[in-house]
């Protein structure tokens, strides 16, 4: 199927830096045998922010660092024609953690929802649109770009925000444990792109080039689960292609989709 | 929808489920499974016994879905290949009860795998053998109703032939701990819209529907999903919006992709939780949607019967919807007794009301200002 959604801005967070362009060429060896390359609590302003997780603040990080890519205000986003997006494979766990050994205050439970970190987004930036939260690795990712993809389509939103959110540090100890699927460094991510309507037809990768995105991530920033697609989006926009397939794979499933970033969308 | 599955505190089947709630079976008792004494609350809508179907599976969350799948398996047999048969489900807390475990001392690798919120999603998929995608929707206590209406899409976009979708969520010291926190719990019975409410029981179960395209259908339907909407509300992290306006926005989402107008209602399924703010926000809501046929159109909530099984909450009152329009009946609202004049709505009391509603509406509501909404229609 072809939908006419395109991603036109895609702002990046990860423990490397800000921007794709800060990513080594080579992860494993950028991280010298750290198991983590964490990113720092981002610095905003507002009593709101007060009690909000580092994971939220992230969040909230990756759409302003967006914004700036797109040349965008905050009131270009706000209300109820802008769809929300979020996916994480684990970024609820650290405020699970601290809930579970009761190191958090009574208001801290709230927190601990995934939603929790998209309702910070949401307020933030006066997003009222349609909202859908997705858990799971790079395929959830590619599943919320199919949904974006169709709300855009149905006229639903004017533009949807994908973002995917990936915070390990906290619970380090409980992905170690996991180590024999995942592959080192995991390394922390905070993505969002901005996909709009695309022009109705544009050049597609063929398929036979599936997963090369997917493997530059891997290699470039390390295991960033359910950012790697997007991280993907940036990495084909940063070198100019105007399309991309974006694929995943998580507990053995594997999930692609075809997005230009100036035309229309395939999943498969 | 092709059938359904379910497993809940007032019945181990689909059967035993509508019984109960045509009854007005109170599923709500003293927690056994776990330690509830330093908590103010310790009654909900547990599950005592679980199908034999679930002996071996490593978590509870995925044991009550293998349990509403084997009970939907009795009901319809999932005739596509099985890269074309996808899962889509709803929760608002996965395996975290696998993530105190996993803190509490047990660390083998697979307790730590099993502690992610989408792990029960591939047991599930595992169970059934299928390999289409396996997509978990966490929009708190709104899940249920989402996961619906992605696969919905799924089908409409021919990513699938079928899809199992529906929610599911348990009753863990984790989440009983955390509404014991926020005094969000009653200590007496749950009222939903009643004006002696005085909040909510939490319950746990799972619900599963099987979707097929019209034409793939056959002869043997509950019903069809119309139309679904989602909004965020952009408000608060855990109330909902003073106004409402995100549930609003997602209703006329839904009725819009049903092609449908709230004329067309002839019953409601509300999240009707029996908090005080709930209840009064969302009549408010219904009461401007319905317009002057507001106290026309029956509202009920079944969560006086079952507690709010969170994740479960919305695919279980889908699946009360159609088997209403099925039967012409529409199960009471228990616990409501006494109207409140901020709830003014006909809250179907006391018992069953014999009644065959075409057009449904149902609403979802949850943490993180999640807001969802189904239209659905009776075979």
């Amino acid at each position: 199927m072809r939908v006419g959604a395109c991603a036109a801005a895609v702002g990046v967070l990860t423990g490397w830096g800000e921007g794709v362009a800060a990513l080594p060429a080579e992860a494993r060896t950028a991280a010298g045998g750290q198991p983590v390359i964490r990113l720092t609590r981002p610095a905003l302003d507002g009593e709101r922010f007060r009690r909000a997780t580092r994971e939220c603040l992230l969040g909230v990080a990756a759409v302003q660092q967006m914004l700036r890519d797109a040349e965008l205000s905050r009131e270009a986003i706000a209300g109820p024609r802008t769809a929300l997006l979020f996916v994480t494979a684990g970024a609820y766990g650290a405020s699970n953690v601290e809930f579970i050994a009761g190191r958090a205050g009574t208001l801290h439970f709230p927190y601990t929802a995934p939603s929790a970190l998209s309702a910070e987004v949401a307020i933030e930036f006066g997003l009222t649109g349609a909202y859908v939260i997705l858990i799971g690795g790079p395929t959830a990712t590619v599943d919320a770009l199919w949904q974006a993809a169709r709300l855009l389509q149905e006229g639903r939103c004017d533009r949807a925000l994908v973002l995917a959110v990936e915070t390990f540090d906290e619970c380090e100890s409980l992905w170690r444990r996991a180590r024999w699927s995942l592959q080192a460094p995991l390394v922390e991510a905070a993505v969002c792109a901005l996909m709009v309507p695309g022009a109705d037809r544009g050049p597609v990768v063929g398929a036979g080039q599936n997963g090369a995105l997917e493997a530059e991530v891997q290699t470039r920033a390390g295991s960033t689960l359910s950012c790697g697609p997007l991280l993907a989006l940036a990495l084909a926009r940063a070198a100019g292609a105007g399309a991309a397939t974006v694929t995943g794979t998580w507990r053995g499933r594997r999930a692609a989709i075809e997005m230009t970033t100036t035309g229309p969308a395939v999943r498969s | 929808m092709v059938a359904a599955g379910v497993v809940t505190p007032v019945g181990l089947d689909l059967d035993a489920f509508w019984s109960g709630l045509l009854a007005g079976t109170d599923g709500l008792s003293a927690i056994e499974r776990f330690t509830v004494n330093d908590l103010r609350v310790g009654r909900g809508g547990e599950i005592k016994k679980l199908p034999p179907v679930s002996a071996g599976v490593r978590s509870r969350a995925a044991a009550l879905l293998i349990a509403a799948a084997a009970d939907l398996k009795t009901r319809a047999s999932l005739d596509a290949a099985p890269e074309r048969i996808a899962v889509v489900v709803g929760t608002a807390l996965g395996g975290v009860e696998e993530l105190e475990r996993a803190l509490a001392g047990d660390d083998s690798p697979r307790r730590a795998l099993d502690a992610l919120y989408d792990a029960p999603a591939h047991a599930l998929a595992d169970w059934l053998g299928v390999r289409g995608p396996a997509i978990t929707v966490s929009s708190a206590c709104a899940s249920g109703a989402t996961a619906l209406g992605l696969g919905a899409d799924l089908l409409r976009d021919d990513e699938a032939d079928l899809v199992v979708a529906g929610g599911y969520d348990i009753l863990c010291r984790f989440v009983l701990r955390g509404f014991d926190a926020l005094r969000s719990l009653t200590r007496e019975r749950v009222r939903p819209f009643d004006r002696r409410r005085s909040g909510l029981l939490l319950g746990e179960g799972a619900g599963l529907t099987l979707l097929a395209r019209e034409r793939d259908a056959g002869g043997r339907r509950l019903g069809r999903l119309l139309g679904h909407g989602s909004a965020s509300d952009g408000s608060h992290i855990a109330a909902p919006d003073p106004q409402g306006r995100g549930l609003q926005s997602a209703i006329e989402a839904a009725l819009q992709a049903a092609g449908a107008g709230p004329g067309d209602l002839d019953f409601v399924s509300a999240h009707g939780t029996g908090t005080l703010l709930n209840d009064r926000i969302e009549t408010a809501v219904l009461r401007r949607v319905l317009g002057p046929r507001a106290s026309e159109v029956p509202v009920n909530s079944i969560k006086g019967a079952l507690g709010h099984t969170m994740g479960a909450a919305a695919a279980l009152e889908a699946i009360m919807c159609l088997l209403a329009a099925r039967d012409g009946l529409l199960p009471p609202t228990v616990g409501y007794e006494e109207p409140d004049p901020d709830c003014a709505l006909d809250h179907v009391p006391g018992t069953c009301r014999a009644a065959r509603p075409r057009l449904m509406l149902s609403t979802s509501l949850g943490f993180g200002g999640c807001n969802a909404a189904l239209v659905l229609e009776g075979a």
